[in-house]
Formats: structure tokens, C-alpha cells, sequence
């Protein structure tokens, strides 16, 4: 594989983090166009845990989530009372300011004698943690996999719990989910939690893979984007918004002549989606549908043996 | 068991429950009726703390409610039904039986992993006696959207069922449905109170209030106007005014879609 293909279906992957993120709101109802502000903050965080502090990369990825994850904790608690157009509107002026916050961060100290840290509207440069190891891209590229795996797998197993039929009961029907004996608040702030926390895997192994961070990467079309994936990949199960993902960083950046038009093709898709899949391709019913399928048919051969 | 004490929500101007008492006993069904728009499903939603009330008590098993956030009502005992359907049409019959067993008593019998990865073979064995209990032994792994409408309606009830509740609020659980349907529910309401719920029943059909109640109040205007037994409510004058209007008054009752 060359360098183009690794880089590509690295970003697939990472991309995918901070998808499933957006997801993790969508399916609790709220419309979130900042959670790039959670991929940023943990790029940020955990480039710093692996250069100015010498730490390996599971505690800088650990420190990144963390953080994210808190301060996503913070900021849904804060906007608990808002719904709809005003909470979204929250979450995007939220990411903005983290965003023009880590243009004015200057936290430089010197390690081996080269100045590292952020460096405000400059971005983040040099971390080299991988480099320094001698590690290859095509390894790396298998690690950021093998993380989206082991997420991938617990949201799958918190969708089948009782926890993801609450978060899924939150977006259906907030009040009739209090009407259950569920305090509401407490499962919207951890949906959130979660949520920051899973875009901060995906920041952190960002900062680690690119060498480099800048502000200007965690816009708000970053967010629109991750948002966008689940919508077309659909809310019916985690596999979504990776679909999502693929058909946009995937099948687009590969076709050739979609190139330079690529923002108005993704543009129309969504839009088409939302007019026909109004919860995407692989929406609650057709999951259903599928795992009806599926259980019949194992049963069928459970017996046909 | 339930007291409502000078029990008042006001909406502006508009007083949808005025100054009203009622008292509940332990173990009976309470019927709750009225004309469109007389308060009753702003008395429930007072009750299990959806609205906030403008005055007044709700005492529930001697415990002030006043204040109580919905679910901490639901986990008091207090459980109801949605006069317009209300499920969670993403879920499963079973999920929508399984998400509603939050009763104090299931939460400590149940583990942090069985009560929310895996559910017990008890829990099980009890969301199968609810479904059966509602007629939808066979629909388990249907998604709650593609249910028919009464099959919706049983659910709702078994749903509420789902949370043990004390008290059982009713609101108008017959719309839209036929006789034989209405025969069905009366013998469920019976059955549940027979395990020991108290039931507060808000009505239209009469059919169904005056054969399952036992005590039955009568608002108008958001007051209650008149109650006691069925027959005396039957007989009583000012009921039959306010249902069938006065000759002296011209203004019918407001529809507020109530």
C-alpha cells in the first residue's frame, strides 16, 4: 500500500471517531454541530501528554478522552434546558470558542532542547511520538483500527443493553422516559460524556498520526460533516455512521472525476437522504428488519442440523 | 391513599383545576369524570408532575409530592397512561416492557450488570407475564411502531403494569375503542387491582367508569362539582346540567382538547 491509501484509510477511520460521536446525540435527539470541539481538545491534550510530559500514547489517547469526556460532562449539563434549535446553536457557539481559545494557547517548554506545546495560531507541531519509535504508517494505520474496533464493539454492546434502549427512549420522548422513573438528566449527561469522550479517541490518535494540529482543522464543517455520516449511514445502529464515513472519505476521495465537485456531490446526497431515508440508510426499521432475518435464518439452520 | 388538597393550575387567566379535594382509598378504583376541557387530564398530569401545581397539596401514601420530579413520582409508586398513545415506537414490545421496570423493588434485586446487560431469567420470566397479561404473547420482538392500535393500547397498560406501581393513573384508556375491546379492559383493570394497585380512572365512556368504579367524582370547570357512588352521580341534578347543559346557560363548554 502507498502512502495516499494508508493516509486515507487512517482518516476513514479516525473520521469515524468523531462520527460515532454525532452519532451517540442523534440517537438521544440532540443535534450537536460541535463535537469537533472534543476531537480538538484531545488532540491538543494528549499531544501535550506525549511531548511536554514524555508520556506513551495509551495515556496521552487515555488524557485526551478524559478530558473531552469531562468537559462534555460540563458543557451538556450546562445546556440540559436547552432543546432543538437552541441547543445546537450552544453546541456550535461552545466549539467556536475552544476553537478561538487554542488559536491564543502559547504553552512551550523545552524538551532535549527543542521548544515543544502548543504554539497559539501557529498549531501544535512535532508530535513525533510515533516517528520516534520507529513506527511505520501501515502500523499505525493497524492500531487506529484496532481502537475503532474495541469502540465500535462496546457502543454495539451498550445499544443491546438497557442503556442504549434509554438513549434511544430519549430521543423518542423525553418526558415519557421521565414518566418511566429514569432521570433524564442524568442519562443526557452521560450520552454527553460518552460522546466527548469517544471523539477524543479519535482526536488524540489524529494529533499522533498528522505529527500536527491546528486550530483551524476542528471547524465547524468538521462537525457538520460528522454529523452528516450518521445521517446517511443511518441511526439504526453503529454501523451507520461509518457507512457514513466510507461513502464520503471513502467511495469520494477515491473517485477520480468526482474530484473539486466533491463537496456538492456529498451536499446533494444528504440531501436526497434526508428527503427519502429521513433516518438514513440503515434506520431503526430495516435494523430490525435485518436482525429478524438474521434470527430466523440461524434458527433455520440451528434446526436444519 | 392519594389526597389532593385545594389542589389549583391556573394557566393565565384560565382555571384549569380549581381548589379541587379528592381522596383516593387504598385498593378502590376511582372514577374521574367530566365534560371536555373540566381538568381531568390536568389533574393526572398534576398528580405524576408533569404541570406544576399553581396551588394546593398532593399527598401520596401520606408523602408530600409537591416538588417531586416525575420519575422520583413513578419510583413513589405512582404510574399512568397517555390519553394519546405514547410509546417508544423505536423499541421493541419486550424493550418497552424491559425500560419501564424501574420500581425500587426491581432496581435492588437486579445487579449493575444484569440490570442493565443482560436481564435475569426472572425478568424475563416477568416481562412474559406481561405480555401475556396484554394479549401480545407473540408480538415480543415487534417494533412498538407496527403495532395495531389496540395491540398499542394493551401495551401501554402492560407498560405501566411494568412499574409495580401503588397507583395506577388511567387517562381516558377506552378512546377509540370498540365493546368487546372495552369488555377487555374492564376485566384487566379489575385484575390489576385485584394484585393490589389502586386505581384512578379518567373516563368518557361511561360504560366502562360506571361498571368498573366504585367511587366517582364529577368535575366541571376544573371543580369538582358532585361525587359519591355511580348511581348517585346517575342521579345527581348538577351532573346532568353540566352534561347536558342548563336552560339557563348559553355558553356551552369550552373543548380545550382535554
Amino acid at each position: 500500500m502507498d502512502d495516499y491509501v494508508i493516509t486515507v484509510l487512517s482518516n476513514i477511520a479516525m473520521i469515524s471517531f468523531i462520527a460515532l460521536s454525532a452519532y451517540l446525540l442523534l440517537i438521544t435527539g440532540e443535534i450537536s454541530f460541535g463535537q469537533q470541539a472534543y476531537f480538538g481538545l484531545s488532540a491538543y491534550a494528549a499531544g501535550a501528554a506525549t511531548t511536554m510530559f514524555a508520556l506513551p500514547i495509551w495515556a496521552g489517547i487515555l488524557i485526551g478522552a478524559c478530558v473531552a469526556g469531562f468537559v462534555a460532562m460540563a458543557v451538556g449539563a450546562l445546556t440540559l434546558r436547552l432543546s432543538g434549535l437552541y441547543f445546537s446553536i450552544s453546541t456550535l457557539a461552545f466549539a467556536e470558542m475552544v476553537r478561538l481559545i487554542l488559536l491564543i494557547v502559547q504553552v512551550q517548554v523545552e524538551v532535549d532542547g527543542e521548544m515543544v506545546g502548543p504554539d497559539g495560531a501557529n498549531g501544535f507541531h512535532d508530535i513525533r511520538w510515533m516517528f520516534e519509535r520507529n513506527i511505520s504508517l501501515t502500523e499505525f494505520m493497524l492500531f487506529i483500527y484496532g481502537l475503532l474496533a474495541l469502540v465500535l464493539i462496546a457502543l454495539l454492546l451498550v445499544e443491546r443493553s438497557r442503556l442504549g434502549s434509554v438513549f434511544r427512549m430519549l430521543g423518542s420522548d423525553d418526558l415519557l422516559t421521565e414518566m418511566q422513573g429514569l432521570n433524564t438528566v442524568r442519562y443526557r449527561i452521560l450520552a454527553a460524556g460518552m460522546a466527548g469522550a469517544v471523539a477524543g479517541v479519535g482526536g488524540a490518535l489524529y494529533a499522533h498520526f498528522t505529527t500536527y494540529v491546528e486550530p483551524q482543522f476542528f471547524n465547524v464543517m468538521l462537525g457538520v460533516h460528522a454529523l452528516a455520516y450518521g445521517l446517511i449511514g443511518g441511526l439504526g445502529t453503529a454501523f451507520g455512521p461509518l457507512i457514513g464515513v466510507a461513502i464520503d472519505v471513502g467511495f469520494l476521495e477515491a473517485v477520480r472525476f468526482i474530484q473539486g465537485y466533491r463537496m456538492i456531490v456529498f451536499g446533494g446526497l444528504v440531501a436526497v437522504l434526508l428527503i427519502f431515508m429521513p433516518r438514513g440508510i440503515l434506520d431503526e426499521e430495516r435494523v430490525h428488519r435485518l436482525k429478524t432475518l438474521f434470527s430466523r435464518w440461524s434458527h433455520a439452520r440451528a434446526q436444519g442440523r | 391513599m392519594l389526597e389532593l388538597r385545594g389542589l389549583s393550575k391556573h394557566f393565565g387567566g384560565v382555571k384549569a383545576v380549581d381548589e379541587l379535594d379528592i381522596t383516593v382509598d387504598e385498593g378502590e378504583i376511582f372514577g374521574l369524570i367530566g365534560p371536555n376541557g373540566s381538568g381531568k387530564s390536568t389533574t393526572i398530569n398534576l398528580i405524576c408532575g408533569v404541570y406544576e401545581e399553581t396551588a394546593g397539596t398532593v399527598r401520596f401514601r401520606e408523602e408530600l409530592m409537591n416538588g417531586k420530579q416525575p420519575h422520583q413520582r413513578l419510583r413513589a409508586g405512582i404510574a399512568r397512561t397517555f390519553q394519546n398513545i405514547r410509546l417508544f415506537p423505536n423499541l421493541t414490545v419486550w424493550q418497552n416492557l424491559w425500560v419501564a421496570r424501574n420500581s425500587p423493588q426491581d432496581l435492588a434485586a437486579q445487579g449493575f450488570l444484569s440490570r442493565w446487560f443482560g436481564a435475569t431469567r426472572r425478568t424475563r420470566r416477568e416481562i412474559a407475564e406481561l405480555l401475556e397479561f396484554a394479549d401480545l404473547e407473540h408480538k415480543g420482538d415487534e417494533l412498538a411502531s407496527n403495532l395495531a392500535f389496540g395491540e398499542q393500547r394493551r401495551l401501554e397498560f402492560a407498560r405501566a403494569a411494568a412499574a409495580r406501581p401503588k397507583l395506577l393513573l388511567l387517562d381516558e384508556p377506552a378512546a377509540g375503542m370498540n365493546r368487546q375491546e372495552i369488555h377487555d379492559l374492564s376485566g384487566r383493570i379489575r385484575r390489576m387491582r385485584d394484585s393490589g394497585v389502586t386505581i384512578l380512572l379518567v373516563e368518557h365512556v361511561m360504560e366502562l367508569v360506571m361498571g368498573v368504579a366504585e367511587r366517582i367524582a364529577v368535575l366541571n370547570f376544573g371543580q369538582k362539582i358532585a361525587s359519591g357512588t355511580p348511581g348517585d352521580v346517575q342521579r345527581n341534578r348538577a351532573v346532568q346540567e353540566a352534561y347536558l347543559g342548563t336552560s339557563e346557560s348559553d355558553s356551552p363548554p369550552v373543548d380545550t382538547g382535554d
